[in-house]
C-alpha cells in the first residue's frame, strides 16, 4: 500500500505551491520588488548629478591674497592637492561619497574689512553670488570661520568644505614656517587604509562598504522575507478556517499533513521568489546597482550565500510554524496582528543587535546572542557574512534552532489540530494551554 | 455488517456537552436522517463519525471495524456551510478533492468533468470558485464529496439554502446514490425533507438520541392517534378535552391528535352531531409532531 499520509502532503505542497506562483500578485510583486529597490537606489543617485550644472559661485574673503590664493586653489582641486592623480578609480572610494557634486567658481577677495562684508552681503542677496567664506586673520587663528551662503549647504558639503579648509591652512602655515609646495604636500598626505580579507588561508581584497552593503541587503531581504512568508501562512491557514475548507480537508487528510504541506508550499514558494531575485540580481540589476552607487566590485563568498540559504529556510521554519498556530488561533486578520507581536518582536531585537554584533562579531553578547533560536537566524548569518566563527559555534547554533523547530512543530502542530475547528471566541492563553496537554 | 456503528459517544466543549453518550447504527444501504433542532449536536456527531474530531469516550465502528484512516478513502463528506478554496478554479479544485481520496490526477480529472456535465456545471470547470453562485458552489461541494465515489457519504444540511432547482438536481443526483447501494447520511432541521427521503432516523436533542430506527417502525409506535378532518358547520367537538388532546387548524382541514384512551368512533359521533363532514381519516402522526412530542417529553 502507498504511503497516504507523505502522499497527501505532497498533493497539498503542489496545491499551495502551484495556486500562488499561478496568481498574478506573485508575478507582480516578483518583478516589483526589484524595481522599488533599484529605484531607491538609483533615483537619488541621478538626482544628485542633476545638481552639478549648477555652478556656485563663492567668494573667500582673506587678509591677504597670497592665503586666499591657497584656498582658492584648495578648494577648486579639492583632494588633487594630496599629489594623487585626480584620475577616475584612484580617489573615488574616499572622495566621492564626500565630495560634492557641484562646481564651484571662486573669486579671491583680500579685502577683509566691515565695509567690505556689507557690500559681498549685498552681493549675495542680489544674486550675483551665492555666497562667501570669511576667513579673516583672525577668524583663522582661533579656528572659527564663518561661511554665508544663501542656502545652507548639507551635510556632506559642510564636512568636504572644513576638510578643504583645514589643508589650506596647514599649508599656509607650513609655508609660513618654510616648507612649502611639494614637500608640504607630501607632509599632509593622508593615510589610506586597506583591509585584507582572509579567507582559508588566501588573501582576498576586500571591499567594506560594498561587502556591509550586500550584507545589510541580505539580512533585510531574509528578515522581511521570514515575515513576508510567515504572514501568508497564517492568512492561509485563517481563510481556510474561515471558509471551512478545513472541515472538508479534515476527511480526506489529517491536521498534521495539513500543516506540513502548507508550510513546505509557501517556503517552497518563498525560495522560487528569492531564487528568481537573485538571478535577476547577478544578470542585471547588481551591475546597474554597483555602477550607480560605485560601491565597486561586491564579492559574496560561496559559504555567505549558503549560510543564507540554511538560515532562510530554518528561520522560515521557525517563525512560520508559529505563524501557523496563531492563524489556527485566531478568527479575523486583526487578532493576527496582535498576536504576531511574538514573532516580530525576536526579530526587531536582532535587527538591533546588527550593529553591535557587526562592529564586534567575537564578543560574548554576539556569541551568545547567535545561540537564541529566535536570534540566531538573523544574527548568526550575520557572523558568518562578517568573519566566520568557530565551526562549534555555529554547530552549537544550528542544532539549538533545529531543537526548537522540531519542538515548536509538535506544539503548535497540536493548538492547529484544535484550533482550526474552533469558531466565533478566540481561545484565552489558559484554554491554548489545556490543548497543549490534550492530545 | 452496519456501516455505522456509534456506540455511547460523547464529546464536551468545556463544561457544554455536545453529544451526550450518543448511540445508532446505520446499515448499509439505506438512507439515514440525523435529526433535530438547530445546536442539537448534529454536526458534533457527524465529525466524530467520520474521524474529523475524535469523542471523549465511546467508541465509532466503520464497516465493521473501529474507525481508522484508510476509511477516509470510503467515504464523502459535505460540510454544512461551503468549503471551496475560493480563488481555486473549479476543475483544479475537483481534481485536488478528488486526488486528496487516493485518485489520480487523470482519473479525477475525468470524473470531474462527467459530473460538472451532469450537473450543469460544464461551462464553469475554468471560473474560479468565487465566481460560481451559491447553487452552483453547493453543487460543486457535493462533486467535491462524491467523486471517488465512495460506499458511505455523509452530508450536513445539505438542502439548506438551496433554491428549488438546484435542491431538486441534488436531491435526484442524491437518490442515484441511493439507487447504486450506496450508505447515506444527511442531517437536517427541516423534518418534511426527511419525512419524504429518509429509510431510518435519529432524532437528537441537546446531544442526546430521543428516538432512534426505522422510520415506519417508529411512526407505529406513535400508533394512530391522529385525525384529519374536513368540515363544514359547529366546531365545538374540537374543545371535547375527554376527546382531543390538541388540534391544529391548516384552513383547509384540522389535524386533531386524539386524547388518551379516547375513540376515534366516539369523536366522530361527536363531529357529525354538530357539523357536516367531508372528509374523517385516522392518521399516523407526521415526523414534525412526533418530533415536537418527544422534544417536549425530553424537556418535561
Amino acid at each position: 500500500m502507498r504511503n497516504t499520509s507523505l502522499m497527501n502532503t505532497w498533493i497539498i505542497i503542489k496545491r499551495e505551491y502551484l495556486e500562488r506562483v499561478r496568481q498574478r500578485s506573485f508575478l507582480v510583486l516578483t518583478l516589483l520588488l526589484p524595481a522599488i529597490m533599484v529605484g531607491a537606489f538609483l533615483i537619488p543617485a541621478k538626482l544628485s548629478s542633476m545638481k552639478s550644472d549648477k555652478t556656485q559661485r563663492l567668494v573667500v574673503v582673506t587678509s591677504t591674497s597670497q592665503f586666499g590664493e591657497i584656498v582658492r586653489q584648495q578648494l577648486m582641486t579639492g583632494t588633487k592637492a594630496d599629489g594623487e592623480k585626480p584620475a577616475a578609480d584612484n580617489n573615488k572610494d574616499a572622495d566621492s561619497a564626500d565630495k560634492p557634486s557641484r562646481n564651484y567658481a571662486i573669486e579671491v577677495d583680500a579685502n577683509a574689512t566691515e565695509a567690505e562684508r556689507t557690500a559681498l552681503r549685498n552681493r549675495a542677496t542680489a544674486g550675483d553670488i551665492d555666497g562667501y567664506l570669511w576667513l579673516s586673520d583672525d577668524a583663522v587663528a582661533v579656528r572659527k570661520v564663518n561661511y554665508y551662503g544663501r542656502e545652507s549647504s548639507g551635510f556632506m558639503e559642510k564636512s568636504w568644505l572644513s576638510d578643504q579648509l583645514d589643508h589650506a591652512i596647514l599649508l599656509q602655515e607650513l609655508s609660513q614656517r618654510g616648507v612649502a609646495g611639494a614637500q608640504a604636500e607630501a607632509l599632509l598626505k593622508p593615510v589610506k587604509l586597506e583591509t585584507v580579507r582572509l579567507e582559508a588561508g588566501r588573501e582576498t581584497k576586500s571591499d567594506d562598504k560594498g561587502m556591509f552593503y550586500a550584507i545589510f541587503a541580505m539580512v533585510m531581504l531574509l528578515y522581511t522575507a521570514v515575515i513576508f512568508y510567515g504572514v501568508s501562512v497564517m492568512r492561509a491557514v485563517l481563510e481556510e478556517k474561515n471558509s471551512r475548507v478545513m472541515e472538508v480537508m479534515l476527511s480526506s487528510a489529517t491536521s498534521t499533513e495539513l500543516m506540513a504541506g502548507k508550510l513546505i508550499g509557501v517556503g517552497a514558494v518563498g525560495l522560487t521568489q528569492i531564487g528568481i531575485w537573485i538571478v535577476m540580481a547577478a544578470v542585471y540589476a547588481f551591475p546597474a546597482l554597483a555602477a550607480s552607487v560605485s560601491v565597486g566590485e561586491i564579492r559574496i563568498p560561496p559559504l555567505t550565500l549558503a549560510a543564507f540559504a540554511l538560515f532562510f529556510v530554518l528561520g522560515y521554519l521557525l517563525f512560520s510554524t508559529v505563524y501557523a498556530a496563531i492563524g489556527a488561533v485566531i478568527t479575523s486578520e486583526q487578532e493576527g496582528q496582535q498576536l504576531q507581536f511574538i514573532i516580530i518582536l525576536p526579530l526587531i531585537i536582532s535587527v538591533f543587535m546588527m550593529g553591535p554584533v557587526m562592529r564586534a562579531p567575537d564578543s560574548q553578547v554576539a556569541v551568545w546572542t547567535s545561540m537564541v533560536p529566535f536570534f540566531s537566524p538573523v544574527l548568526m548569518y550575520l557572523r558568518i557574512a562578517v568573519q566566520p566563527p568557530p565551526a562549534w559555534q555555529i554547530a552549537l547554533s544550528l542544532f539549538l534552532l533545529v531543537a526548537t523547530i522540531a519542538g515548536l512543530l509538535i506544539l503548535c502542530a497540536r493548538i492547529y489540530r484544535i484550533g482550526i475547528l474552533m469558531y466565533g471566541k478566540r481561545p484565552t492563553l489558559p484554554e491554548i494551554i489545556k490543548w497543549l496537554k490534550y492530545a | 455488517m452496519n456501516t455505522v456503528e456509534l456506540n455511547k459517544i460523547r464529546k464536551s466543549y468545556d463544561e457544554f456537552v455536545a453529544v451526550d453518550d450518543l448511540s445508532l447504527v446505520i446499515r448499509p444501504g439505506e438512507v439515514y436522517g440525523l435529526l433535530g433542532p438547530n445546536g442539537a449536536g448534529k454536526t458534533s456527531t457527524l465529525r466524530m463519525m467520520i474521524g474529523i474530531t475524535i469523542p471523549d469516550s465511546g467508541v465509532v465502528s466503520m464497516f465493521g471495524e473501529p474507525l481508522r484512516r484508510s476509511h477516509m478513502q470510503q467515504l464523502g463528506y459535505l460540510p454544512e456551510e461551503r468549503g471551496l478554496y475560493k480563488k481555486m478554479k473549479l476543475l483544479d479544485q475537483l481534481v485536488f478533492l478528488g486526488q486528496l481520496k487516493g485518485l489520480s490526477s487523470h482519473d479525477a480529472a475525468q470524473r470531474s468533468m462527467q459530473w460538472c456535465e451532469r450537473l450543469g456545471l460544464k461551462e464553469w470547470t475554468g471560473k474560479k470558485v468565487e465566481e460560481l453562485s451559491k447553487g452552483m458552489q453547493q453543487k460543486a461541494q457535493f462533486i467535491g464529496a462524491v467523486i471517488h465515489d465512495p460506499q458511505f457519504v455523509v452530508m450536513d444540511e445539505p438542502f439548506s439554502a438551496l433554491d428549488p432547482s438546484s435542491a431538486v438536481v441534488l436531491k435526484d443526483a442524491f437518490l442515484d446514490l441511493k439507487k447504486a447501494g450506496k450508505t447515506l447520511l444527511f442531517s437536517t432541521h427541516q423534518m418534511n425533507t426527511a419525512e419524504r427521503l429518509c429509510d431510518s432516523i435519529c432524532l437528537i436533542n441537546h446531544g442526546r438520541a430521543i428516538l432512534e430506527g426505522d422510520l415506519g417502525k417508529v411512526r407505529a409506535g406513535y400508533g394512530k392517534r391522529n385525525v384529519q378532518i374536513k368540515y363544514e358547520g359547529g366546531s365545538q367537538f374540537l374543545h371535547d378535552a375527554k376527546l382531543v388532546q390538541s388540534f391544529n387548524d391548516y384552513g383547509n382541514y384540522v389535524e386533531v391528535r386524539l386524547a388518551p384512551q379516547a375513540d376515534p368512533q366516539e369523536l366522530l359521533r361527536a363531529a357529525t352531531a354538530c357539523a357536516r363532514l367531508t372528509r374523517f381519516e385516522l392518521m399516523e402522526p407526521s415526523l414534525e409532531e412526533i418530533f415536537l412530542e418527544a422534544v417536549g417529553k425530553a424537556n418535561a
